[in-house]
């Protein structure tokens, strides 16, 4: 049966790596237009915290919630990124990083409204409301043979697969487009994209905000599917481990950014038999891809690579 | 008159990079600004795009003042430049180079570009085939799908030409495009820019390539430590005293074709 198939534990893991996806391609992005941007544990936050509050405080439907915390982040996003076009490399990373932290300052110190360092709990679980709503029009887990917590975390995955699978769509059309080509030019060559007619600004803000709005979607479903947040989810150590996925998958091509979120979201797990040394293992993992490769662990000339190999082999048949 | 330009100075810090500098160019004509190393020309061309602004003085693009207007709105107005240091995208393959040339022609937004709107279709499918047949112009439609960093120097040079010239651009500024070149090359370089200018577009040329200069340009500016030198007819730069001084050389010392 169905039933035995599914367990919940795996199904957690895979709805985690889904988030992780998101977030990934929320640093990919502003990163095709050239910036670097670690700003998304904040924008994160800043999703999740509002819809939170919003399906608490005003009983929406979690959906709205989602939405809405997905937007303020990334009106955040535009508010931040005007000023932010002064700075490039490294500078503008410094910056998003303590903007991170000035937003996770917030978190703890608005008690009234955060209940601080404690967390907000008892947000609508995506999974729980889903059954609910499924049980409403008339249908029970038991109909296909499932338990009700494998019918939810079955539900959380699928929804979170589709919203993945919509975004990197979204993203793959986008780069194939005039949006996409200006946003490579500037990355190449901000100057020279400039004298080609590219408004710059417009574009970096636009990919910037994107990225904010991703990262903000991101934090919002993470709130849904954990049903408990705290300011400590959206650290400066979450910044970096999603520059981390980004970098290690290869920030070339968006392959890269899902590749190193399913990559490094599973390790931790995949090594839990080695239990306390799993870090260990982890870190010197990412110290030997930095000095062999720099750039990733895919990249453009690999993938071209792979074309080529597909297409030779098309032709012999 | 497609370009004036009026009174224009620039200092960067103390010192003069341009000091009050006019000239005007006409419509269809291959414009020259030559000079020795250091005498402006460059900083010129950054004036009228706009990379930065002019102290003092003005620009005028077919008798409307462009001075302070962004860059990439100039270009929209329809002045289009090369760079003397290649400036490519050099991971991008020769098509999309010259069709990101094409970006202030065309206007699809994020939305029409996510869902493919019918628009969007065929305008990408315009830009495409303008974008095939500027680099068949150039000699380098087989090289379309290379990118552009893997291409030859004057390969490089002539994409750089053709992204240009994929805005439409009313004055192409090309600076030092013979920079580099061997004798073949610069001859069909030659042809080239005389070929874009039967196409009626405006053409301003920095270059040191005197034999070149003299055979392309209908006029010819000499700007000399900032300040204009001589203007005039390639014959009568060539026998001007205070160029041959400052810039060419007597004859004994270098021959002029």
């Amino acid at each position: 049966m169905l039933a035995d198939f599914i367990n919940p534990y795996h199904l957690q893991i895979a709805s985690f790596i889904l988030i992780n996806i998101l977030l990934a391609i929320s640093v990919y992005v502003p990163l095709s237009s050239g910036q670097l941007s670690l700003g998304s544990a904040g924008f994160m936050g800043v999703g999740a915290y509002t819809s939170a509050l919003l399906t608490i405080h005003f009983d929406l439907p979690i959906f709205v919630g989602v939405l809405v915390g997905a937007a303020v982040a990334g009106c955040l996003g535009i508010i931040i990124g005007i000023p932010s076009l002064r700075l490039s490399g490294v500078y503008l990373a410094i910056a998003t990083l303590g903007l991170g932290e000035v937003i996770r300052v917030i978190f703890v110190n608005w008690e009234s409204l955060t209940k601080g360092s404690i967390g907000l709990t008892g947000i609508p679980q995506m999974g729980r409301e889903l059954l609910k709503l499924a049980r409403n029009v008339g249908i029970e887990p038991a109909m296909f043979g499932l338990r009700n917590n494998q019918f939810v975390y079955l539900m959380v995955f699928v929804i979170l697969l589709i919203l993945v699978i919509g975004t990197i769509w979204f993203v793959f059309r986008q780069q194939n487009s005039r949006i996409g080509r200006s946003f490579s030019s500037i990355q190449m060559d901000e100057k020279a994209a400039e004298s080609m007619g590219i408004n710059i600004t417009y574009f970096k803000v636009l990919s910037f905000s994107q990225g904010a709005f991703l990262a903000g979607l991101a934090g919002a479903l993470f709130a849904h599917v954990m049903g408990y947040i705290s300011p400590s989810d959206f650290s400066y150590h979450r910044a970096v481990e999603i520059l981390i996925f980004t970098v290690f998958g290869g920030s070339e091509v968006i392959i890269g950014s899902i590749f190193g979120a399913i990559f490094l979201t599973l390790i931790p797990e995949v090594l839990r038999f080695v239990s306390e040394y799993r870090y260990i293992i982890y870190g010197i993992m990412l110290v030997i891809l930095m000095a062999v490769r720099p750039q990733g662990i895919l990249d453009i000339h690999l993938l071209s690579k792979f074309k080529r190999l597909k297409r030779s082999k098309g032709g012999v048949r | 008159m497609v370009l004036e330009i009026r009174n224009v100075s620039k200092n960067f810090g103390g010192i003069h990079a341009l000091k009050d500098v006019s000239f005007k160019i006409q419509e269809g004509e291959i414009y020259g600004l030559i000079g020795p190393n250091g005498a402006g020309k460059t900083t010129m061309f950054n004036l009228i795009t706009n990379i930065f602004e002019p102290t003092s003085g003005q620009i005028l693009f077919h008798d409307t003042n462009i001075t302070g207007l962004k860059s990439h709105k100039i270009t929209e107005q329809g002045i289009c430049r090369t760079y003397q240091n290649i400036r490519l995208f050099s991971q991008m393959s020769a098509l999309k180079n010259v069709m990101v040339g094409g970006h202030c022609r065309s206007s699809s937004g994020v939305f029409s570009s996510v869902f493919r709107t019918k628009k969007q279709k065929s305008e990408e499918r315009g830009l495409t085939q303008k974008a095939e047949e500027l680099l068949d112009l150039v000699g380098l439609l087989e090289h379309k799908d290379t990118l552009a960093e893997n291409l030859a120097y004057g390969q490089q040079r002539r994409l750089e030409i053709a992204r240009a010239l994929a805005s439409n651009p009313k004055l192409l500024l090309l600076d030092e495009p013979a920079a580099g070149m061997n004798e073949n090359e610069t001859d069909s370089l030659y042809d080239l820019i005389k070929l874009i200018q039967s196409k009626g577009v405006t053409v301003l040329i920095i270059e040191h390539d005197m034999p070149l200069v003299m055979k392309l340009c209908d006029r010819i500016t000499v700007l000399n430590f900032g300040e204009k030198l001589a203007e005039g007819t390639p014959y009568e730069i060539q026998n001007n005293e205070s160029v041959i001084e400052a810039y060419l050389g007597r004859e004994e010392d270098v021959e002029i074709a």
